[in-house]
């Protein structure tokens, strides 16, 4: 006979009690475990997809800080005086000593041109075919296009599809032109039509599925035909890569970059996603406060329910004093109690938070979590677990230790 | 002359209840010596439990000393009180005072719980004195599966366990039948034949048949004290 005797005997007794605070642990680590398994689940695929969806590098003329707008994108101005990008640059990039991480690059010229009517038009000139391949939401209107992935994925990211069959159609001459829908549609002409860029006339080759993006408003062509028609033989204005970070170091990639071209200006798509980890930061700073609340709640339960328990255990209490068990006996008996159950809450909180997470996945992040079952996590949980049963205890067992045994057993 | 186990001198207690101060001993002394066995007699209200919680180390007397077996019990600290109460006593409780959720032999191992006996050890010890007490066969069941008589045997084994000098019983035939009551009574005449000093507060006048001594208390104080022709 032992104390532990006594204790499980005691916990096998009062079963519904243990139960309900044994359920009140489980609930509020699987609920800290869940949300942190969330937010990590959700770290994870803002990376996945900044390395797996479209164009996540954006290459630029270093102007100083003089800055437009393209695609979302701030770009620098194109100004006279700034070193612009050409067409060597595109063949050191494709030369760097992390170029395996570089899945595409895609090149253009892009200019402001006037229209036969006077209307001022982007005009974007690129290797058309990486085009469409790093920006999968331009599709052909009526080419019976099913690869195409015209639906938005979460985040704003749309995934790349380097393979996709319908680009093998495009195929502009010099004198060909493929154009927005927005811009067809305003301009009143079809495929097959003519309209005049800078006093050249271009045939409409194709015209853009609507995709609510600025390349509606715009006129795609040959980056040649660009280059000669705007009389700049060897420029670019701006390059965009899509890069695979699980290929290799991002930061020695862009290093690279700054390297060989001095003169440039690298935006970083998952620099920019790391700073929507502000907004992580902030689910997690709710996360934590839900957390806390949680924890205080869990104390609550315990501390209430040993307290119940110490009340009814008056009588068997002094029972136990006058049979000479010692103050510390007692103390040891009502923790040892919370220690146990706090023990089996804190691991039964760890699956069961695992569990919801992976389940409540496709509501809250759009898809199923895989529960990571990192030993850490479980250290944390019960740690937490069992730091909420014993701090929430030590009142009640201290209670227990100090009834006056007399007191106690006022019944003899 | 044999040696003094209980020495009461000059034992005052008073209790605060409701605002109002009330004295539940007045001025007892007492000498009980080893190896006698006496009853405590009276009215409720008299202070017979309240002397027995004084002799049984749980409750402080306001003034007096306190001696058993020669140790002046209240200049113990609470944890060697404590150690004290397991070594020199043994408790019989009235209602059994049993723990519900504990077999008989567990119950009965109780006051060895905190010692460093081995499992074993305690095992065989409890398992003995439930022998003793007829109960050998009984001895895995829960109290509620027991009757009246057989869980006060239980409370005697888990008295006598630890091998105390001083059992203390309060009214411990209060809730059996006559016939078991004197069985009880008997079991109590043997342990005290065995050297074992009772001191058993009762209502029953039948039971001084199997005690020594008998002190009557009336109001607080030692009003009668008489020895019982056995």
């Amino acid at each position: 006979m032992q104390l532990y005797n006594i204790i499980i005997n005691n916990l096998r007794r009062r079963k519904s009690k243990m139960l309900f605070m044994l359920l009140g642990i489980v609930i509020g680590i699987a609920t800290i475990v869940s949300v942190f398994n969330v937010i990590e689940s959700m770290k994870t695929q803002m990376t996945k997809q900044v390395s797996e969806y479209g164009i996540n590098v954006v290459i630029t003329p270093d102007s100083g800080g003089l800055t437009f707008s393209y695609g979302g994108i701030i770009l620098p101005e194109i100004l006279y005086d700034v070193e612009q990008l050409t067409n060597e640059d595109v063949d050191i990039i494709s030369q760097l000593g992390s170029k395996d991480m570089i899945r595409i690059i895609a090149p253009k010229l892009i200019s402001v041109e006037m229209l036969e009517g006077g209307q001022k038009v982007t005009v974007i000139g690129g290797n058309l075919k990486q085009e469409f391949q790093i920006k999968p939401w331009l599709t052909i209107e009526n080419e019976n296009s099913e690869a195409s992935l015209t639906e938005k994925n979460i985040e704003g990211f749309v995934p790349a599809d380097l393979i996709r069959q319908d680009i093998s159609v495009i195929e502009l001459s010099e004198d060909q032109i493929i154009i927005g829908s927005a811009l067809a549609n305003s301009l009143k002409v079809n495929k097959g039509d003519t309209i005049k860029i800078s006093d050249n006339q271009f045939e409409i080759k194709f015209i853009l599925s609507e995709s609510g993006e600025t390349e509606d408003h715009q006129v795609l062509m040959n980056l040649k035909t660009a280059q000669t028609l705007f009389n700049k033989p060897e420029e670019i204005t701006v390059m965009d890569l899509s890069v695979d970070y699980e290929a290799g170091s991002e930061e020695v990639l862009l290093a690279e970059i700054k390297e060989n071209l001095p003169h440039v200006q690298v935006s970083s798509l998952r620099q920019e996603t790391l700073k929507r980890d502000e907004m992580l930061t902030r689910l997690v700073r709710f996360g934590v406060a839900v957390s806390i609340l949680i924890v205080f709640i869990g104390m609550l339960v315990v501390g209430i329910t040993m307290s119940g328990s110490v009340r009814e255990r008056t009588r068997e209490i002094g029972i136990f004093r006058a049979l000479g068990f010692r103050k510390s006996h007692i103390i040891k008996i009502i923790l040892s109690e919370s220690l146990i159950i706090s023990f089996v809450g804190g691991v039964l909180g760890y699956i069961s938070g695992n569990l919801i997470a992976s389940y409540s996945g496709p509501i809250f992040i759009g898809e199923t979590i895989q529960p990571e079952w990192r030993v850490l996590v479980l250290f944390i949980s019960v740690g937490l677990s069992v730091a909420i049963g014993l701090i929430s205890s030590i009142i009640p067992a201290l209670k227990a230790a100090k009834l006056d045994p007399a007191e106690a057993l006022r019944f003899i | 002359m044999s040696e003094i186990m209980i020495s009461l001198k000059d034992i005052n207690k008073t209790y605060k209840s409701m605002g109002d101060e009330v004295q539940a001993l007045k001025s007892v002394s007492l000498d009980i010596y080893k190896g006698e066995s006496v009853s405590v007699m009276g009215h409720s209200g008299s202070g017979k439990s309240t002397l027995l919680s004084i002799l049984g180390a749980l409750n402080p007397p306001s003034s007096g000393l306190v001696e058993i077996d020669g140790i002046d019990i209240y200049k113990l600290s609470q944890e060697r009180l404590a150690d004290f109460r397991r070594e020199y006593l043994g408790f019989v409780f009235q209602q059994f005072q049993l723990i519900p959720y504990l077999t008989a032999h567990e119950n009965v191992m109780l006051p060895l719980t905190t010692t460093k006996r081995s499992n074993r050890e305690k095992r065989e010890m409890a398992a003995q004195v439930l022998e003793r007490v007829g109960l050998k066969n009984k001895m895995n069941r829960l109290p509620n599966q027991l009757s009246g008589g057989e869980q006060e045997r239980v409370a005697i084994a888990r008295a006598i366990v630890n091998a105390p000098p001083l059992i203390l019983a309060d009214e411990p035939t209060g809730s059996l039948d006559t016939k078991t009551g004197d069985e009880i009574m008997e079991l109590f005449q043997q342990l005290n034949k065995e050297g074992l000093t009772v001191l058993m507060v009762t209502h029953n006048p039948d039971n001084t048949k199997y005690l020594g001594r008998t002190i009557v208390m009336k109001d607080g104080r030692l009003s009668d004290e008489r020895l019982n022709l056995n």
